[in-house]
């Protein structure tokens, strides 16, 4: 399975790809903003996607809906600091699968992509 | 009034970070109160708010300090960007954890992050407190400007 | 619902007794029936074997009598008659009891063999028709021609019989035996058949009693659990109801919802109308979501709960008297699972409206205690100038509170350690709030002094325990600035227009001509310069007291310092008076042992310069090392070990200025004299003023401040 990583701060990129430790994941590649991340998404036609909510140009739930729409069956994971109840709720209605709140450890990171891929 | 709960919300969410990111829990020091314009380190990451009340909170952090926090993040990139993303993260952990308990009553906005001097907008009914964050052998501090 | 799997298998098992009484008896039924038939042939042919058993005699003895008339030449048509008629019978009734079929005995089957003999010699005899006699009047009656053939055939047939009559006779009376028997052995067969047919009936009939019986119990116990549903739904404070697919409410709810949603038609109603009118359409809309996404089987139980939006739902009914109420509700919801997913989800409402009221109230009270100002102001009979000097004092001592709270702390002790210094302060502003009867600072002092008497007692401190003190401390200022603002209108009304107070007019440089009372008056309630040196040499003596120091403080000049710097000079002095009273002065120990005067000086001096003013702070303590500065500042990466090495002592110095380098730990234990140094530079960059230090290790420190002549606004509030 392909993964993309959508997050505007380097170091959460950096983070995710070096903690995913799933050896059916293929990193195919990491956006910084939602107009980046439909781009790459057309390019690479990833399975999986880890989705900041914060983001410049376009955030992260407009992106969420867009990727659906692209291709229905993607798994897609909210990692976010906004930890309010209808940002959560508003993701997962566009189409998110799981919500990882930040800050994480990488237990709770394979955690959550281990519940996104079951 | 700025309330002690509102206080520790945003301590929390400072002190969260460095738990959970880093592994290694930050303590809080000797917090006091602002006299005149606040002392920053080379980081700044910035939230602003309005609604319920108005004014920043901000996270200062000297560079040795991030640099450590990096290192146990096991990053090995030490460069300016990283850098002002590190602080910009920590700033969104603590927008997050805000929004998470206090709703709808803030507004809050998407971190910014300043390296350098920076002027705290005065308002009248301005309450300004520096809870100083240890970490390690560091300090950084959490600048909180609220009416 | 839960039962009617039981009541389906209840009813079956039902069915099941009746059907197989209905078989059994049924079968009982035919199989009696059958032997019942049975046993009345058999006694049919009974009767006739033991009639026929008579018969042979009968045979043998008629032949004989009618042997006996043809001899006697006596009339034998009578006994001829008797004999036909027997024989027809016999033979007729031997006949049928073979013909009915029920008899297939080997005696039968030999008796009738043996009346199969009987046949050819009896035969000739029962079909003789003629006349036997002839009669003359010689011979008289003589037998005929016909007569001697036929009194022939009889002899033989009575020899015959004679002969076999005994044979037959034992054949039949064995015959009639094996019937007897046959019929003893149905009856006992239909006996026990009646009798398994009895026992099987009751068998059947107490297995339906007890399954009657059951099942009454099962339904009472049913009945009585759906009666404790019910009580439960009517009592319980919780409101329960159940949602399907479609979002609509079941029949089944809670009577708690009444009340907390004000209505009674709760089923069919789906959750969005349930919560129409209550919540604003954004929660609403949020809500709908939230309730969609529970039947959506892509999140798990513990994801669906941590992004539960109806945590703490409020909402805003009628409150039936024509106004509107305000309610918190939680919600919180469990999928119920079924065979084929999720079946149903559960949904318990509670109205947590006074726990939250009840924090939001003793929010208010907090805040509302600022309120009563007013009023407490209005009572105040206090003299102006005595509570410019009380206030000016208490802010001085709040300062203080504030730079001991800056030292930086990290462990229990360096926390332990600013609990005395931070109790005398606050108590001392107590003590003067009290006399002046400024009750509601005094509270507010008390409170604080009291959040510093409990984290004595606490075990571990950290800072966190500090963080309520801060906002207390905070509080307090602010309220101290209320009371000024308030004190200076109160005056103002007071006065009027033609009282303007000289002292603060001559504090205040170029005033305008004309100005009304109401905004000038709050003047003289500004912090004044005069006021400096009371309060200066107050906190001094509190300083000595609290390090166990001995030192003379020295003032000049403090009475010429415009009002616009007097807030700045005296933040920055009481900041500087304690470096010096906590790191700077040695103990008199200390001191008598370098050969030391016993009390130190710390002096101040205040004076106009060439291009605006000087402030010069010197004490003779320990003064400050530049190599443990540098040291420090290279530990903590402020420095590169070049750059330190390549520093001139100046240079160096100005170190203790950076922003930040003070308050770091670490660095405060080397070089405590620099503690909140950055502070005070900041606010005299502020002012567009320059500072500098000079130093002699063991000898003195001084502080030399420059500010500009025409700054006209302070920076400090």
């Amino acid at each position: 399975m392909k993964l993309m990583i959508v997050d505007d701060s380097n170091i959460m990129r950096r983070r995710i790809e070096r903690s995913q430790q799933f050896e059916e994941l293929e990193l195919v590649g990491t956006a910084g903003n939602g107009v980046e991340a439909i781009e790459l998404f057309k390019r690479t036609d990833p399975d999986v996607v880890t989705m900041d909510l914060t983001m410049p140009r376009m955030d992260g739930i407009e992106c969420i809906s867009l990727l659906v729409a692209l291709k229905p069956e993607v798994r897609i994971l909210v990692v976010s600091a906004l930890a309010d109840k209808a940002t959560a709720v508003e993701a997962m209605e566009k189409g998110a699968n799981g919500f990882l709140n930040k800050p994480f450890t990488d237990r709770q990171l394979n955690e959550a992509i281990a519940e996104l891929m079951r | 009034m700025l309330h002690e709960q509102e206080l520790k919300t945003f301590v929390e969410g400072t002190t969260s970070f460095f738990e959970v990111a880093a592994q290694q829990p930050a303590s809080i020091g000797s917090p006091y109160l602002l006299e005149g314009t606040p002392a920053v380190h080379e980081y700044t990451g910035i939230i602003n708010i309005s609604g319920k009340r108005e004014g920043v909170v901000m996270f200062t952090a000297p560079k040795a300090m991030l640099t450590v926090l990096l290192m146990k993040m096991q990053e090995n990139d030490f460069s300016h960007e990283t850098m002002r993303d590190l602080v910009g993260e920590v700033a969104n952990t603590i927008s997050g954890n805000a929004r998470r308990d206090f709703g709808r009553e803030f507004v809050i906005s998407v971190p910014s992050v300043l390296s350098g001097q920076l002027k705290i907008p005065q308002k009248p009914g301005l309450r300004s407190f520096i809870i100083p964050i240890n970490w390690r052998s560091h300090s950084a501090k959490l600048v909180v400007s609220l009416t | 619902m839960l039962l009617s799997g039981t009541d389906r298998r209840r009813q079956l098992i039902t069915a099941g007794v009746g059907t197989v009484l209905t078989l059994v008896m049924g079968l009982v039924l035919f199989v009696g029936f059958r032997i019942a038939t049975e046993m009345r042939a058999n006694i049919a042919a009974l009767q006739t074997a033991s009639t026929l058993q008579t018969y042979p005699d009968d045979i043998t003895r008629q032949l004989a009598s009618l042997r006996d008339r043809l001899e006697a030449r006596a009339y034998s048509g009578q006994a001829l008659e008797d004999l036909r008629g027997t024989v027809r019978r016999f033979d007729r009734q031997l006949k049928e009891l073979n013909a009915t079929g029920y008899v297939h005995s080997q005696e039968l089957t030999r008796a009738l063999q043996l009346w199969q003999e009987y046949g050819p010699v009896i035969e000739p005899v029962v079909s003789f028709n003629g006349q036997p006699y002839v009669d003359s009047d010689t011979a008289g009656s003589t037998l005929s021609r016909d007569g001697r053939t036929h009194y022939a055939e009889v002899k033989r047939a009575q020899l015959f019989a004679t002969d076999n009559s005994r044979t037959l006779q034992v054949q039949l009376a064995t015959l009639a035996t094996s019937l007897q028997r046959d019929a003893s052995g149905a009856a006992a067969r239909l006996r026990t058949l009646l009798s398994i047919g009895v026992l099987a009936a009751l068998v059947l009939a107490a297995a339906a009693v007890w399954f009657q019986f059951t099942r009454a119990r099962h339904e009472r116990a049913a009945r009585e659990a759906q009666d404790q549903t019910r009580d439960i739904l009517m009592t319980v404070r919780e409101g329960f109801f159940l949602l399907d697919a479609e979002y609509r409410i079941g029949s089944v709810w809670s009577d708690a919802l009444t009340h907390m949603f004000g209505r009674k038609d709760f089923a069919g109603l789906t959750f969005e109308e349930l919560l129409k009118n209550l919540v604003p359409a954004s929660t609403l809309a949020t809500a709908t979501k939230y309730i969609k996404l529970l039947w959506g089987e892509r999140a798990h139980e513990n994801l669906m709960k941590s992004i539960n939006p109806l945590g703490q739902l409020e909402i805003t009914m009628d409150n039936g008297h024509g106004g509107k109420e305000t309610r918190y509700l939680q919600f919180d919801f469990h999928r119920v699972m079924g065979p084929a997913g999720i079946k149903q989800v559960l949904c318990a409402v509670g109205d947590i409206t006074s726990s939250v009221l009840l924090a939001r109230e003793l929010q208010e009270s907090q805040d509302n205690a600022n309120a009563q100002l007013d009023m407490m102001l209005a009572m105040m009979h206090v003299d102006p100038l005595q509570l410019v000097s009380f206030l000016d004092g208490a802010e001085t001592g709040l300062k203080l509170v504030n730079t001991i709270l800056k030292e930086p702390a990290r462990t229990d002790a360096e926390f332990r350690k600013k609990l005395s210094g931070l109790f005398r302060e606050l108590h001392s502003i107590k003590g003067e709030a009290s006399a002046l009867s400024l009750s509601s600072i005094a509270s507010r002092v008390h409170t604080l002094e009291d959040i510093v008497s409990e984290l004595k007692k606490k075990a571990e401190l950290s800072g966190n325990d500090f963080l309520p003190m801060v906002l207390k401390l905070d509080e307090l200022l602010a309220h101290l600035r209320s009371v000024r603002e308030m004190a200076g209108r109160l005056t103002a009304l007071k006065e009027g227009a033609h009282a303007a107070p000289a002292a603060a007019l001559a504090a205040v440089p170029a005033p305008a001509p004309v100005q009304p009372a109401a905004a000038r008056a709050p003047q003289q309630f500004a912090r004044r310069a005069e006021d400096l040196v009371p309060t200066l040499h107050a906190l001094a003596e509190r300083l000595a007291q609290d390090q166990g120091k001995r030192f003379k403080l020295k003032l000049a000049g403090l009475g010429d310092v415009p009002a616009h710097y007097v807030g700045t000079v005296k933040d920055c002095l009481i900041q500087m008076l304690r470096n010096s009273a906590v790191h700077g002065i040695e103990s008199p120990e200390i001191r008598q042992a370098l050969t030391k005067q016993d009390v130190g000086v710390v002096s101040v001096a205040f004076q106009k310069a060439a291009d605006g003013f000087e402030l010069v702070f010197e004490d003779d303590g320990a003064g400050i090392a530049p190599d443990t500065l540098k040291a420090a500042a290279v530990r903590r990466q402020l420095v590169s070990e070049d750059e330190a090495a390549a520093m001139d002592t100046r240079t160096a110095m100005a170190l203790i200025f950076r922003p930040g380098f003070s308050t770091q730990d670490g660095i405060s234990m080397d070089a405590g004299r620099g503690v909140g140094m950055d502070v005070v530079a900041r606010s005299v960059y502020a002012l567009g003023g320059k500072i500098g230090v000079s130093t002699h290790p063991g000898r003195y420190t001084r502080f030399k401040i420059s500010l500009p002549a025409g700054a006209a606004s302070s920076a400090v509030a």
